[in-house]
């Protein structure tokens, strides 16, 4: 475990020492930044100074070098645009998209078990039925149009619900929540609902084929035999057992999810990471950018590192210290 | 002609005949390949002919209701482009990106995939500690933070001209481990068999022991992903042009026709996003059926990564 | 359920906040936010309009384009080089300090060291105190544009300024990236509302200044919310569903949904900025003749992009200054006239027309990039074939200071209110050691635009200086200098109730201060 746990720690360096690299390499051609920070009017010798000033004019290697040096010293770098430091930036970000990630989870745990499990003792339900298709179509809308679609009827047509970002928002113990005002999380529904909308079906089919795998096993038939209630066998012996591949795969999908907050955020101008990322592109705020590549680097590194211990506790069959 | 007696006797054509959905979603899916294939030809205008073009015909609606005009059926977008041919020739692009996308994935994964599984050892570790690295991290962030340092990088003016062969190599970067995983795993269970120990024995070299004997025993399961990494692809390349990091709207690709659209829909012209939405779901939707079809017949052993 | 609705008319009062039955909150969406809290760090449009909010300007536009009086009651010339400013007393900053003479000096001086402004102010001296009351600007040459300048001027509170923050820097500091004392502080300024919470890119709070020293203001807007909306889409959107009160800008598409609205009302109001296209004669030779310049103007539809595109809310240009400027001439008008510009062409000897890259923005004027587009396929009808490409504004200056296509768009809007801006920026020589000609990309240069600009500067007999404009603008019109478009025009959205045109004016800067709500 501890020699499994070193080389993920190495790995992780790897890869942020890479991405952080591939982000300075392409910086000198990246759009000026310091043509965002300045009125339209400053002359270009007053912006070559600036430039040289925030020695954007050194060699590629001099300023990955200094990026690095100061990176050990948790320093990522000063965002140009917000004028703080690139990592602040981020954290204070985070908040956003964590709780936009756990709306979502939050719908999909509550409506996926309920309804694999139906449609999977139920196969024949006329409510099964239709929930497969919808499932089907589900996994070929793309996330964007399923929130356009959202919004233009619950925002616009029949104005209920807020379409743009996170509402009034209270501020507990430096955690920036939108989940404890009524506000906040009207907010809060159409973003998750239509960021729920990738994975719910995927997950409703999931439970259901593993269910219906389980239900038809050996010891399900002996279960009946015994003469157990319909609900003892379903739940206790069969549903037990379609867990863990579920929970196997919601660890990996979290990751997923997390990606996907991206074009969700930049619809409803949720003020998360992914729409801080976007903004700093369109700003060339390099600075913040090569920050934003280690974060989510250090994140997905966190997040696989923790999923794979999991996975081992849960199923001693596979040995995470070795090769496959 | 044998061979195509020969595939109309097998189970595959047989289980394929008796399936309406595969059916459907074949037909469907050949039809709007030929369609995007022939667009030039169909359309009734060429959206990329700027003297055809005129703003005043902006934003009409489609032909049956008030305001429409003929020419238009399904209207024209802010440009004044008729909304049906540039919807044909954006379906030309994405279908275009999606399996220029694929094939870049699947020979860069296949490559990888034979050579560590094949040589194993030192390769193979490393080649594949490279890919889990990055299958550790969603296929859409790749994507997305690949097009945005590519579009950096190449400047906005020189990335647009290039969008179509970028977008290609974006996307098939951002999906390859699929590719050499499943391809890898199958090397590892062929290279056992008798036939490889055989060639192996009469001294053929490795590269042709490798591409002619190993390479077509894998490629049931390659088959089975492509048909998913299509959809897939189109679904990314939709996702960076809607973003802004994809097709540039002189060229749109149903993304970006889609994301042109948002604008408007407060506004009242659904159909510029509406027509091209249902356009991208029906082709995702008809390509993940018949994937899932042809995954539950041929039923090979996939790596579940 | 009585007790529900008790709670939620508790729960929306404590949310409200201080909202008092006269005193209303409004709930502004604007396309982007104040990028800082130093108003003198960075000159932007955003930025300028924060100053009115919390600052005060020594005097502003009136909606007839006059100045009218704020921290200074009266001017007087005193001499060509001086003008002396009366200030308003007993006015106090937000800070409980009091104004005096002794804070404009040190607010130009402070321009004078901020990279923003300095070109700007070039021309001034640091402003001689006559008493607590009393100040002399003098400019180092006559200068005719001193008021103009005066609209800039939003005197800081100097005691606040100055001294060393904790971190033991100069509070007076410019700082362009990173910390400063006045980057992070809540500002404090003599203005009509005072900044009570900012966090960037999502939020900021603004409360009615109780004490503010002009008494006839007769705004009653209590608090302000600003929430910047980047998506134009999802501004509108935010208005119709009564998320937000007041937006701008408005997208041009959605003028008749708002307009049809019976709970909101839409506003516009003529603005300043022109916008044109540039044709670089260093990079083709045919922009050189001005046959092929005429011809390329002849074939722009620049009404029909008015009516089309811009949905009627620009004003098609034949010229660069806008009506009320100086230098407008109401003969120069637009042209559309698609078989003379052919035959141009054919007379210039390209008939068969040739091609050409361009360039145009994409998220910096209103539907820019559909303008460029519209005006690609026009070249088409005389054979111009345009090779285009948008780019969003922050890769934009790069490519456009590169000179890396033949047609260039750009927008300008007068920093002076005045015609000579224009000349000073877009038409004259690009000349690297003065810095006129800046925005030229099209490389035009004509010497006697150049020397009449020249003397407009100086110049301060207005007769003659209009005049002088007049010929200017004439001149460039009949060499087609550029393809002109045309004068963008602000436009709002407003709940129902709030009365918006008395505060709003040529420029893009509403004076909230003033806005009332019935």
């Amino acid at each position: 475990m501890f020699a499994f746990i070193v080389r993920r720690v190495f790995q992780a360096i790897l890869v942020m020492v890479v991405i952080a690299f591939i982000g300075f390499s392409v910086q000198h051609s990246i759009g000026d930044p310091v043509r965002d920070m300045v009125g339209e009017r400053v002359s270009l010798a007053e912006r070559e100074a600036l430039r040289e000033q925030l020695g954007l004019n050194d060699p590629v290697l001099a300023q990955f070098g200094r990026f690095c040096w100061k990176a050990l010293h948790g320093d990522l770098g000063t965002s140009y645009f917000h004028k703080r430091p690139a990592l602040d930036v981020i954290v204070s970000k985070a908040p956003a998209t964590l709780e936009l990630v756990f709306g979502a989870t939050v719908i999909i745990l509550s409506f996926c078990f309920p309804v694999g499990i139906y449609t999977a003792i139920q196969p024949r339900a006329w409510f099964s039925r239709f929930v497969m298709a919808v499932s089907t179509i589900g996994v070929a809308v793309p996330v964007f149009l399923t929130a356009i679609v959202l919004i233009y009827v619950f925002g616009v047509e029949l104005q209920w619900l807020p379409t743009y970002g996170r509402g009034v928002t209270v501020n507990v113990g430096g955690w920036d929540t939108g989940l404890l005002t009524a506000d906040g999380l009207l907010h809060l529904i159409l973003p998750s609902v239509s960021l729920a909308s990738i994975m719910l079906p995927l997950y409703i089919r999931l439970i259901r084929s593993e269910m219906m795998e389980v239900l038809e096993t050996e010891y399900i038939k002996f279960a009946w035999a015994k003469g157990l209630s319909r609900w003892r066998v379903w739940l206790l012996h069969a549903f037990k057992n379609t867990l863990l591949p579920v929970i196997t795969v919601f660890g990996v999908e979290i990751g997923i999810l997390f990606a996907f907050t991206l074009l969700t955020e930049t619809v409803f101008q949720w003020q998360g990471m992914g729409f801080m990322f976007l903004e700093a592109v369109e700003r060339s705020d390099t600075a913040l950018l090569v920050a934003y590549l280690v974060v989510v680097g250090v994140m997905f590194v966190v997040i696989n590192t923790i999923v794979d211990i999991c996975y081992g506790l849960i199923n001693p069959m596979v040995r995470i210290a070795g090769n496959p | 002609m044998r061979g195509w007696q020969r595939f109309k006797k097998s189970y595959f054509f047989y289980s394929f005949r008796r399936d309406p959905v595969a059916l459907t979603s074949f037909t469907i899916f050949f039809f709007l390949v030929l369609v995007s294939l022939f667009a030039p030809a169909i359309a009734p205008h060429n959206p990329y002919d700027t003297s055809t073009i005129d703003v005043m015909d902006a934003e009409l609606p489609p032909s049956w209701m008030d305001g429409g005009e003929e020419r238009f059926w399904l209207g024209t977008d802010i440009q004044g482009r008729d909304l049906y041919s540039t919807m044909l020739y954006g379906l030309r692009t994405s279908v275009a990106i999606g399996i220029g996308a694929v094939l870049f994935q699947g020979i860069l994964g296949i490559v990888v995939g034979l050579t560590a599984g094949y040589v194993g050892g030192r390769v193979d570790s490393l080649l594949m500690r490279v890919a889990d690295i990055q299958f550790s991290i969603p296929y859409l962030i790749v994507a997305i933070i690949t097009s945005a340092i590519f579009q950096l990088a190449f400047g906005l003016g020189r990335f647009e001209q290039l969008a179509m062969p970028l977008l290609i190599v974006i996307i098939g970067i951002s999906e390859w481990p699929k590719y050499a995983r499943t391809v890898r795993a199958s090397v590892l269970g062929e290279k056992q068999k008798e036939y490889v120990e055989a060639a192996r024995v009469i001294g053929l070299n490795p590269a042709r022991i490798m591409y002619r004997h190993i390479l077509p025993n894998t490629l049931t399961p390659v088959l089975v992903i492509s048909t998913i990494q299509v959809a897939q692809a189109v679904m990314s390349e939709a996702a960076l042009s809607f973003l802004g990091l994809g097709m540039p709207v002189t060229k749109p690709s149903l993304g970006s026709l889609i994301k042109a659209g948002f604008q408007y829909v407060f506004s009242g012209s659904w159909w510029i996003s509406t027509f091209p939405g249902i356009l991208l779901v029906t082709f995702t939707l008809v390509v993940i059926l018949f994937g899932d079809w042809l995954r539950d017949v041929l039923n090979p052993k996939l790596y579940k990564g | 359920m009585k007790r529900v609705i008790m709670v939620c008319l508790a729960l929306s009062l404590v949310l409200g906040g201080t909202a008092t039955a006269e005193m209303k909150t409004l709930r502004l969406a604007l396309a982007s936010d104040p990028e800082t809290l130093d108003i003198q760090q960075q000159l932007s449009g955003n930025m300028l309009e924060f100053s009115h909010w919390v600052f005060d300007p020594l005097v502003r536009y009136a909606q007839d384009m006059s100045f009218e009086p704020r921290l200074a009651e009266k001017w007087e010339q005193i001499d060509p080089l001086t003008i002396r400013f009366h200030l308003v007393k007993g006015v106090k900053f937000h800070s409980g300090n009091p104004f005096t003479a002794k804070d404009v000096v040190f607010t130009v001086n402070r321009m004078k060291q901020s990279v923003d402004f300095k070109g700007l102010f070039e021309a001034f001296e640091t402003p001689v105190i006559v008493d607590d009351y009393t100040v002399d600007i003098k400019t180092n040459k006559p200068y005719s544009l001193v008021l103009n300048m005066a609209t800039y001027i939003f005197p800081l509170d100097s005691v606040f300024y100055t001294g060393t923050d904790e971190k033991g820097q100069p509070k007076d500091a410019v700082v362009k990236a990173g910390y400063s004392f006045a980057n992070e502080t809540l500002p404090s300024g003599t203005g009509p509302y005072r900044c009570t919470f900012r966090e960037q890119g999502v939020r900021m709070e603004l409360e009615r200044n109780p004490d503010y020293w002009d008494k006839n203001s007769p705004g009653n807007i209590g608090k302000v919310i600003l929430t910047p909306i980047k998506e134009e889409a999802t501004r509108v959107a935010a208005l119709l569903s009564g998320d937000v009160d007041f937006i701008y800008p408005v997208p041009p598409q959605d003028f008749d949904r708002i307009d049809k609205d019976p709970k909101v009302n839409l506003f516009t109001y003529t603005g300043g900025r022109i916008i044109t296209v540039q044709m670089n004669q260093n990079r083709l030779e045919a922009f050189k003749d001005p046959r092929v310049r005429q011809a390329i103007n002849l074939a722009t539809n620049n009404v029909g992009i008015a009516e089309k595109i811009m949905r009627g809310t620009a004003t098609p240009a034949g010229q660069l200054s806008p009506k009320g400027y100086a230098g407008h001439d109401p003969a120069l008008v637009p042209q559309y006239d698609l078989a003379k510009a052919q035959a141009l062409m054919k007379e210039a000897g390209y008939e068969n027309g040739f091609e050409a890259s361009m360039i145009a923005t994409n998220n910096r004027y209103v539907n820019d990039e559909k303008i460029a587009e519209a005006f690609a396929a026009m070249m088409a009808k005389i054979n111009i074939k345009v090779n285009l490409k948008t780019i969003p504004k922050a890769q934009y200056w790069d490519e456009f200071d590169k000179q890396v296509a033949d047609f260039q768009l750009v927008g300008w809007h007068s920093d002076t209110e005045d015609s000579g801006n224009f000349y000073e920026f877009l038409a004259m020589c690009p000349n690297k050691e003065t810095g006129y000609g800046q925005y030229n990309s099209g490389n035009y240069c004509n010497p006697e635009v150049d020397r009449l600009t020249l003397a407009c500067q100086t110049e301060t007999d207005l007769t003659k200086r209009t005049a002088m404009l007049k010929q200017i603008e004439k001149i460039l019109y009949d060499e087609a200098f550029c393809v002109y478009f045309h004068w963008q025009n602000h436009s709002y959205g407003a709940a129902k109730g709030l009365d918006v045109l008395p505060i709003v004016n040529v420029m893009n800067f509403p004076y909230i201060g003033d806005l009332v709500w019935n």
